[in-house]
């Protein structure tokens, strides 16, 4: 059982959890023990059962820590399985999550999610403005996984969180990717789940960058034209991904440019290998830049932002338009920052019932 | 469609060409510019990149409809 805190009222219960430095700064729901246990219901596990532990100091990650999480950060019963699958995606440690709390660079957790979870338990926003504000299951997503590592994994800023800077995404950073407008399979299923499976996909990020490109049906360099613009942004040469030439970007690609692109023959992996081989800049630019960070070698050839096409997510989101987003990475921790996926398992909840005080 | 509102505040006959994807925050506009029954005309998105022949047959699909919101017979 975690432990209670006491306070007169709900008003102070707030100032108290401000006080104690469990809040991202904004004003939680108060994770009064009923919320919980109904949340932890909506979880389908046994509240005391543990996940593992969360660095950087090692908190034990139980099922019901991380229902009082999700409580506060806003989300609904519905939302509970998509944030527990993603808390044990960040706990797998392949994730690096230690090190990813503790670095001096700006990186968050960006939660991707695919599936029939995306409505069963959302709906999770794909399209128009999915990374922005009105969207309660992305944002109520994404921040119960933030609260989760500030609160078990004890990532504070400035003394166990070193971010220099970080950046807005900290606080949430979650949407589904709009299957049905993409012309590929789903990015769940091209990393090896079924169709019917529901799956999120988590990767250490920098906040995203936007890409604006603008097609032309009558021109044939037009897919050309995007994978440059593409690439060139994924290869960024402030990016520590230009420097390492590691760890994994996210190509966020609206309807139009997910058109142009498979118009002309790609698939996702097509995109992904074609970026790859694109997102580079020449060695003597990057040793000219940072000289201590880039061996000697021949100064013309290409140093690459991504050691594989693999390590590049292609994923359908956004309105249709002029813009895409590339989400850089950082490129560090022993497992050089891969995207790690979690199935969402949706239909292990029990019956969650009606709160007298609701969420 | 601001631009169409202040073309039907200075008396100019306009009707307002709005994308498919748009038409919603067109009618937002409107009403949020004291101006909700301003003429406007949908087509299909998108525009940018779809090329001449395409904007060639989205413009006679909508041709007479403009024609028509301009005489005052659509909204």
């Amino acid at each position: 059982m975690s432990a209670r805190l006491e306070a007169a009222d709900e008003s102070a219960a707030l100032e108290l959890l401000h006080e104690l430095g469990c809040t991202d700064g904004l004003p939680v729901v108060v994770p009064t023990p009923d919320r919980v246990g109904r949340m932890a219901l909506a979880m389908g596990l046994d509240g005391e059962l543990s996940l593992g532990s969360m660095g950087p100091n090692l908190g034990d990650c139980t099922v019901e820590k991380v229902a009082a999480c999700a409580v506060m950060a806003g989300c609904l019963p519905d939302h509970a399985p998509v944030v527990l699958a993603a808390v044990r995606a960040v706990l797998e440690p392949a994730f690096d999550c230690t090190e990813m709390q503790a670095t001096t660079h700006a990186i968050t957790p960006f939660v991707i999610v695919n599936g029939p979870a995306r409505e069963a338990c959302g709906p999770i926003a794909s399209g128009f403005g999915a990374l922005g504000p009105g969207f309660r299951a992305n944002a109520s997503i994404g921040r119960a996984l933030r609260l989760a590592m500030i609160n078990i994994g004890g990532g504070r800023p400035g003394v166990s969180d070193m971010a220099l800077l970080g950046h807005p995404g900290k606080f949430t950073m979650c949407l589904a990717e709009d299957e049905e407008a993409s012309p590929w399979e789903p990015l769940h299923v091209a990393r090896g789940f079924a169709p019917e499976d529901s799956a999120v996909t988590v990767v250490g990020t920098e906040g995203p960058h936007s890409v604006i490109f603008v097609g032309d049906a009558d021109d044939p360099t037009a897919p050309d034209r995007l994978l440059d613009t593409l690439a060139g942004t994924l290869a960024n040469v402030g990016s520590n991904n230009a420097h390492f030439g590691r760890g994994s970007g996210v190509v966020l690609l609206n309807p139009d440019h997910t058109h142009v692109l498979a118009a002309a023959g790609y698939d996702r992996a097509g995109v992904a290998r074609a970026l790859w081989d694109r997102a580079a800049n020449p060695r003597a630019r990057m040793r000219a830049l940072n000289p201590s960070m880039i061996p000697d070698g021949d100064p013309d050839t290409p140093w690459r932002a991504f050691r594989s096409p693999d390590d590049i997510l292609v994923v359908a989101a956004g309105g249709s338009g002029l813009y895409s987003m590339v989400v850089p990475s950082w490129g560090a921790g022993p497992h050089a920052n891969p995207a790690v996926s979690m199935r969402i398992d949706h239909d292990q909840a029990c019956a969650v019932p009606f709160g007298p005080r609701g969420g | 469609m601001r631009d169409g509102v202040n073309l039907a505040r200075r008396g100019v006959p306009a009707v307002a060409l709005v994308s498919s994807e748009f038409w919603a925050q067109g009618d937002f506009i409107a009403r949020s510019v004291g101006m909700p029954d301003v003429p406007r005309v949908c087509f299909e998105h998108p525009v940018a990149g779809a090329g001449v022949e395409t904007m060639r047959r989205v413009a006679l699909a909508i041709r007479d409809e403009i024609v028509s919101a301009l005489r005052g017979k659509a909204s």
